[in-house]
């Protein structure tokens, strides 16, 4: 009995395959269960393997634990940007050049997305946090498909509007005569095709320009990731808007299509330009199952900016890194 | 479409697990169903519901062979195998017991719509609406959702392109009171269908799901339709049982076929509340929408050809 409590828990064990096979399939179930996709779950737990076979188990610790440990490592290293995401830090950068006019070139965003998944929402809170850092942004509707996409950018609006100045009245038009007021303000030409989204875009960010607005968010309408015809479009829209950064929102109730979502829309704008961020939202509707942010942040390298926690404008936050471990491993 | 290559990896798997001559049958049929787990796995089918079926299908597999698998042919065997997963696949997408909603004619039928955020319920009533229009029947839309921005104009919008009646609030913050209004404009109006659209929600915020509750206890409504995204994971069948308590709704509609997701959460949902998929949706417009029939879909799933004539035996 003693050998075996030695074997078990008093560690310094060299850990070999089979002292790791059951212990890899049991975490193996539970990330998938996580909505972790299998293809995701496989890939971690041979990390883990990886790390661990031939390694000797630490004093007091048993080989479940030790391979807990280093899943922990590896979901942390996924998950933990290469890059730098302080885009307060990078605005301020281009904001700071001025062209002959003294006219600075705005601050160019575009989000896109399957359908439904919080392109138009996540948009609106990210304006409202540009706002509180006291940036004027101009709102673009670049989805012309859907109906009612534009007026539920407007309803953002107003609503932007409203928070940043009380006196603001709903419906209102601003002094160039469009809807919002000084520091939000909404550009839109109605519903039509392609040709026009390309159109709006080039147009807004001119006028953009012209107007001396900091910020430019461009949504764009839903598309299946699977559709060429919907998804070519994409490419032509960011050679024409040249985005400074391309988010793709991605929802966390997703399961293992995220991997192929997350892929196909990071393809979509051709060899030279990839997506720079994920917003992950609707985190606030899976309790503990938030394997889709690792699928596709595996899938593609590409980090994660916010994540989604609710539907008000407030609920937009920063990814921490060991909450988001600690929950898959939980 | 949805679990498009399910059938072929299940044909593989089993195909290897016949050529297999050096296992013993037992051990052949363990590991082909380690394949079809994967499989099931991949296609985002409830991880609790496939080990159950994991289990169903190994029962049945080793019950039969030891009354006679030394004198079956492997075609034979092959039969039986993909006759049980064929089975057990559809017990998932079937709720046999219950009896699915016929709106009367001559008589107000009022529908409810909810659903988790963007799963596509203001699309699909619709849909729902034109289907119905043109079948004969008189159809209204409500619009109880004063929550998410536009949703209105959305259903406006949308309603008027397919010229069906609407009925909604710019003003009005309280869903169940425009609901209220909306159904009984229409009911005085002698309209047949009603539809109610409401706002995305999700069991986590309990005031959400009581303002669900509210809105049903005002509109009374002959059928309540859950709208489920064929993409959803393994939170499906959470998020379903939910919606079953507090709306006790009557039907599925499964949007987004049209994509490249494999379904098997949708399919979790369905054997989670015993509650059947009455239509699809395919597509963003109109008419992308189709009725659901279980066996055809399974078949389907499974890659027709393969399976054709199973049910006849
Ligand atoms: N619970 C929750 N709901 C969210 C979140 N983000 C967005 N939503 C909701 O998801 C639904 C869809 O959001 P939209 O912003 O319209 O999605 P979209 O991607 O723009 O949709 P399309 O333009 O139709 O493709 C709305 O009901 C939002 O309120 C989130 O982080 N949490
Ligand atoms: N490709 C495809 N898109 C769909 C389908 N059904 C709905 N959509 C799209 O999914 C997105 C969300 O649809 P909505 O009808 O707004 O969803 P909802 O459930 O009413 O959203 P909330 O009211 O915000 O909860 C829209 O972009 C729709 O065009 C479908 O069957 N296929
Ligand atoms: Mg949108
Ligand atoms: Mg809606």
């Amino acid at each position: 009995a003693f050998g075996f409590l030695q074997r078990k828990f008093l560690g310094n064990k060299t850990i070999d395959t089979n002292d790791l096979e059951s212990v890899l399939d049991k975490l193996r179930q539970k990330l998938v269960s996580k909505n972790v996709a299998p293809e995701v779950a496989d890939y971690l737990t041979e990390q883990v393997s990886r790390d661990l076979v031939g390694s000797k188990t630490a004093n007091w610790t048993s080989v479940e634990n030790t391979a807990r440990e280093s899943l922990s490592r590896t979901l942390t290293k996924i998950l933990t940007p290469g890059v730098s995401v302080d885009l307060l830090h990078d605005i301020q950068g281009k904001l700071s050049h001025k062209d002959k006019d003294g006219k600075k070139q705005p601050y160019v965003f575009s989000v896109v997305g399957v359908n439904g998944v919080g392109k138009s929402t996540n948009l609106s809170k990210l304006a409202f946090w540009l706002l509180q850092n006291k940036l004027k942004v101009l709102i673009v509707a670049c989805d012309t498909f859907r109906s009612g996409a534009v007026e539920q950018l407007r309803v953002h609006v107003e609503n932007l509007a409203q928070l940043t100045d009380e006196s603001h009245v709903r419906g209102s038009k601003n002094r160039r005569g469009k809807s919002g007021n000084d520091s939000v303000e909404l550009f839109e030409a109605g519903y039509g095709g392609s040709d026009l989204v390309t159109k709006i875009a080039k147009q807004a960010i001119k006028y953009a320009h012209d107007q001396d607005f900091d910020i430019v968010l461009m949504d764009t309408a839903g598309r299946r990731h699977n559709d060429p015809t919907l998804m070519s479009p994409l490419k032509a829209f960011a050679e024409q808007a040249k985005p400074d950064k391309i988010i793709m929102v991605g929802e966390a109730l997703v399961g293992t299509d995220s991997v192929q979502q997350a892929k196909n829309f990071n393809d979509a704008f051709g060899k030279v330009r990839n997506l720079d961020f994920f917003i992950i939202s609707k985190c606030d509707t899976v309790g503990e199952m938030l394997g889709t942010m690792v699928n596709m942040v595996y899938a593609t390298g590409i980090p994660i900016l916010f994540v989604g926690v609710g539907q008000t404008y407030t609920d937009l936050r920063t990814l921490s890194v060991s909450w988001a471990v600690n929950t898959l491993m939980s | 479409m949805v679990l498009a290559n399910l059938g072929k990896r299940i044909n593989g798997a089993v195909n290897n697990a016949l050529s297999n001559t050096q296992d013993d049958y037992a051990t052949s049929v363990d590991i082909m169903l380690k394949a079809i787990v994967t499989a099931l796995l991949e296609s985002d089918v409830n991880i609790a519901l496939v080990s159950k079926l994991r289990g169903n299908i190994r029962n049945k597999l080793l019950d039969k062979s030891a009354k006679g698998n030394r004198s079956m042919t492997n075609a034979q065997t092959k039969k039986l195998i993909h006759k049980t997963v064929f089975e057990e696949l559809c017990d998932l997408v079937d709720a046999k017991e219950t009896q699915v909603f016929q709106p009367k004619k001559k008589k107000t039928n009022v529908i409810m719509f909810v659903g988790l955020q963007g799963s596509g319920k203001t699309t699909s009533c619709t849909k729902l609406a034109v289907y119905y229009s043109k079948r004969g029947f008189k159809v209204g839309l409500v619009c109880a959702d004063t929550f998410r921005a536009g949703a209105f104009d959305q259903l406006k919008q949308n309603a008027i392109k397919a010229r069906i009646p609407f009925y909604g609030s710019y003003t009005e913050t309280d869903p169940a009171k425009v609901a209220a209004e909306g159904v009984a404009k229409f009911k005085k109006e002698k309209f047949e269908i009603i539809i109610v659209d409401t706002s995305g929600r999700h069991r986590q915020e309990e005031a959400l799901f009581q303002e669900m509750i509210e809105i049903s206890h005002v509109v009374k409504p002959n059928q309540t339709i859950m709208v489920l995204d064929a993409s959803i994971g393994q939170a499906a069948e959470q998020q379903s049982k939910a919606f079953k308590e507090s709306s006790d709704f009557g039907a599925i509609i499964l949007t987004k076929m049209d994509g490249h997701a494999k379904g098997g959460g949708a399919i979790s949902a369905v054997a989670a509340t015993k509650t059947p998929i009455i239509f699809i949706g395919t597509g963003e417009h109109i008419h992308d929408f189709e009725k659901f029939s279980p066996k055809s879909f399974v078949s389907k799933l499974l890659g027709i050809g393969d399976f054709e004539g199973l049910m006849e035996q």
